[in-house]
């Protein structure tokens, strides 16, 4: 039986785990979209009238009266008498609170990524991402595949048997995990085709369905592994690291123990290109072919 | 210097809001990981409280008060994220700078797994409490004022889910069966 402060003391070693740093993509996606988002404007002064001291009070009110009488005084003839509604008096923005003609102080040196904007992906049309500095395109078969915007295109039915996912990496995983439940990375395998397939298909923890095994993603060659990640592993799915891509300082972890997952390692004339697909427990044989379709449809440009 | 960039941001100064972006970034994040519990609805949460916070920025009365206005902010957009129960499939995750050491015995990885479920059964709304007192360090009557209910309120919410995350540390047995992420 835990006392209340052994809970406390838990929780909040817990609660240090964790990610910490927003990553740059995300802090610039906002920055990138302050020019098409207008502030609100408060109604009321900037400063609470309540802090301010009584002769200021007094300046406000008189100034107040002041601008009523002008602008009654000024009103009355145009309107040509009281009562018949002149016209409105738009209010005109404030200097002071008008945005500032600064431009944004560092925006990236490089384009952002291409990847497809965030929401459904319409069936019937080409979708363009760039990864490793490689454009390719591909179609969904259903409408209910849709993109998160930055590495991640999924079907909305969610996690279950219906579900199912894409992480398709702007930067190549030049590594797996030797203990993926200890965080604990095995040293990077390079850039070939052949280690990195080779790496995936022996991560503990995992059983090997197929693979490594030698096909064609949009006419180049390329390696294909799939796996899933055991049940009785000692952390939660969480908690199961398989990859990382050191140049995002990213990892990727299993989204459901039983899951399935699919790796494409593909060699776009010496380039290596990382996609991976996932299923998860218990699944029908739908998601998985939608999986298949959607990499047999991808062509790079 | 913040309390400048905030009066500069809040009369549209895209400069000054970008510095104050970076400077809040991380830690609205580290917010948001520990409420959702996932990285991509992290991510969004973070996005969205962002953006809000440039666009309401001007209706900020008291400058000094930016912080806990802004975690005010993301606490809604962690509602929203959670509310639209996306169930994101592919995960991918910052590696821990911190990463757990070789040395952390069975019952640390049990309680971080037990912690996991029991908190991931908790409300967003109790999710909060727990986060912004024990990570953030807030006195209850700040968390009150930063999620806008009374301190009762709060009192009431960090006594249920302390009481929620101490049943899951002392079930007595692991469950045969995992819980996906949500």
């Amino acid at each position: 039986m835990s006392t209340d402060r052994d809970v406390t003391r838990i929780v909040r070693s817990w609660l240090e785990e964790g990610a910490t740093a927003l990553p740059d993509r995300v802090l610039d996606q906002v920055l990138d979209q302050l020019p098409a988002t207008r502030q609100r404007r408060p109604w009321w002064p900037a400063r609470r009238i309540a802090d301010m001291n009584n002769v200021a009070k007094l300046a406000i009110a008189a100034a107040a009266v002041v601008v009523v009488a002008v602008v009654g005084i000024n009103l009355l003839p145009a309107s040509g008498g009281a009562g018949d509604g002149g016209p409105a008096v738009s209010p005109s923005p404030s200097p002071a609170l008008s945005p500032s003609p600064s431009p944004r102080p560092s925006p990236s040196p490089t384009p952002a990524a291409v990847f497809p904007p965030r929401g459904e992906l319409a069936v019937g049309s080409r979708h363009s991402m760039t990864l490793e500095g490689v454009a390719l395109s591909f179609s969904v078969p259903t409408s209910d595949w849709m993109s998160n915007g930055s590495f991640g295109v999924v079907k909305s039915t969610g996690v279950g048997p219906d579900g199912a996912g894409f992480i398709f990496w702007t930067y190549t995983p030049t590594g797996v995990f030797a203990d993926p439940c200890a965080y604990k990375k095995a040293a990077p395998v390079g850039s070939s085709t052949a280690a990195l397939a080779a790496a995936v298909a022996t991560i503990p923890g995992t059983v090997l369905v197929s693979g490594p095994t030698d096909v064609t993603v949009g006419g180049h060659p390329a390696k294909h592994v799939v796996l899933t990640v055991r049940e009785d592993v000692d952390c939660t799915a969480n908690s199961f690291m398989l990859w990382y891509a050191p140049r995002e300082d990213l990892a990727r972890y299993a989204t459901e123990l039983g899951s399935t997952i699919m790796v494409w390692i593909v060699d776009v004339d010496g380039t290596p290109v990382w996609i991976d697909g996932e299923t998860y427990k218990g699944a029908g044989p739908v998601p998985g072919q939608q999986i298949q379709q959607i990499v047999d449809s991808i062509q790079f440009e | 210097m913040e309390t400048d960039l905030v009066v500069r941001a809040q009369h549209g100064d895209e400069e000054a809001f970008a510095s104050l972006a970076v400077a809040a970034g991380d830690r609205l994040h580290a917010v948001a990981h520990r409420i959702l519990r996932d990285i991509d609805l992290a991510e969004d949460a973070t996005q969205q409280a962002l953006l809000t916070v440039w666009r309401d920025l001007p209706q900020l009365r008291d400058p000094a008060r930016f912080d806990a206005w802004s975690y005010r902010l993301l606490v809604r957009a962690c509602y929203a994220e959670a509310r639209r129960m996306r169930h994101w499939a592919p995960n991918l995750r910052l590696l821990p700078a911190d990463e757990p050491s070789d040395t952390d015995g069975p019952s640390a990885v049990v309680d971080r797994d037990q912690l996991e479920r029991g908190f991931r059964r908790l409300s967003i709304d109790h999710r909060a409490v727990v986060v912004l007192h024990h990570y953030l360090d807030m006195p209850l009557d700040e968390v009150a004022e930063t999620l806008g209910v009374p301190v009762g309120t709060v009192r009431s919410r960090l006594h249920h889910a302390m009481r929620g995350l101490r049943a899951a540390l002392d079930a007595d047995a692991r469950p045969t069966s995992r819980e996906a992420v949500p």
